[in-house]
């Protein structure tokens, strides 16, 4: 325990001086903003990029709020989830490159409180970004729209936390697998691409997949989800992030020897 | 909704875009050994917004 809260020492000051802390939400907030905002101005934007006849006529029909905050999610989805990949691709990987670790690993050191706080520390700061993104599109929603209840908001982005957890369990295991960040990036976009895939697929009749708690964040905002696949989604996600630290824990202690002096 | 509060509600977008580009640029100038030329960086950071400051966090500056 003493040595959990001294690696996250170190981690808080990591992030702190490569920025993240402050970069990630930032493209969050932005990410969040940009969605509510291209919506409101589509009508100028399409009249100013040109291109259409004279005269021509367009009737857009006011998006309904829900639609934006799912479109904000979607966002999410692709971009964020890239940027957050970006960011924790070398977490453990770049340590092992830069020597950082071998200062770590001649010490006695304990590999799941390492992994961990490599863990915790990415999943806070990954959340945080994503709760301070909604909470911007949330507000520009608000202005430029509509209201959702609040309540509905909440129960979304909660939902949508335990995906996002899954996500950077996914990332930080695999940069602790990979001899450096680019691989780990690679295999991490590569598992969420096969996730994908094998839902897109198959999914139609797994009402208990982990893939599909982003849908099932955005089926708050309408009404509610289906609680007994909620719960069983959320289950299955649970034990396969427990799995993840597990493992993740055994491989950077198995690949230490990989670090350079 | 008029005119000012439009762009009073346009800002937040234009102040973190400005944060995100001086905190790469400050960062890039401190730097003694980023990864790649300086003026490169300093030009990818400009003229690239959002994604220009991310990259030389990432990339530039050798902690991946």
């Amino acid at each position: 325990m003493k040595q959990f809260s001294i690696l996250m020492q170190k981690e808080w000051r990591e992030n702190i001086r490569n920025y993240k802390i402050y970069w990630v939400p930032a493209i969050f907030i932005l990410l969040g903003i940009t969605e509510p905002v291209v919506n409101f101005f589509l009508p100028q934007i399409l009249e100013s990029s040109g291109g259409l006849p004279e005269g021509a006529v367009f009737e857009f029909p006011t998006p309904p709020p829900e639609q934006i905050l799912t479109a904000v999610m979607e966002q999410f989805q692709t971009i964020g989830l890239a940027v957050l990949i970006l960011a924790y691709m070398g977490t453990v990987a770049g340590e092992r490159k830069s020597g950082t670790a071998t200062l770590l690993y001649v010490r006695p050191l304990s590999f799941p409180a390492y992994f961990l706080s490599k863990w915790v520390m990415a999943s806070a700061i990954s959340l945080v970004s994503v709760w301070v993104g909604f909470l911007a599109g949330y507000y520009y929603t608000l202005l430029f729209f509509d209201r959702v209840e609040g309540m509905e908001l909440f129960q979304m982005v909660g939902t949508y936390s335990i995906w996002v957890l899954l996500i950077v369990s996914i990332i930080v295991a695999a940069s602790a697998a990979m001899p450096n960040g680019g691989l780990a990036a690679a295999v991490a976009f590569a598992i969420y691409l096969i996730l994908q895939l094998t839902d897109g697929l198959f999914g139609a009749a797994w009402s208990i997949s982990p893939v599909k708690l982003p849908q099932y964040a955005a089926a708050w905002l309408a009404d509610s989800p289906d609680s007994g696949s909620l719960a069983g989604a959320i289950g299955i996600t649970a034990l396969i992030i427990l799995a993840l630290l597990v493992f993740g824990s055994w491989i950077s202690w198995k690949n230490k020897a990989k670090t350079k002096v | 909704m008029d005119q000012t509060t439009l762009v009073l509600a346009l800002l937040p977008i234009l102040i973190i875009q400005l944060a995100l580009m001086i905190f790469a640029l400050v960062d890039l100038i401190k730097n003694p050994n980023p990864n790649g030329p300086k003026w490169m960086w300093a030009v990818l950071i400009v003229v690239i917004n959002i994604i220009g400051p991310i990259l030389y966090f990432v990339i530039g500056r050798r902690n991946y």
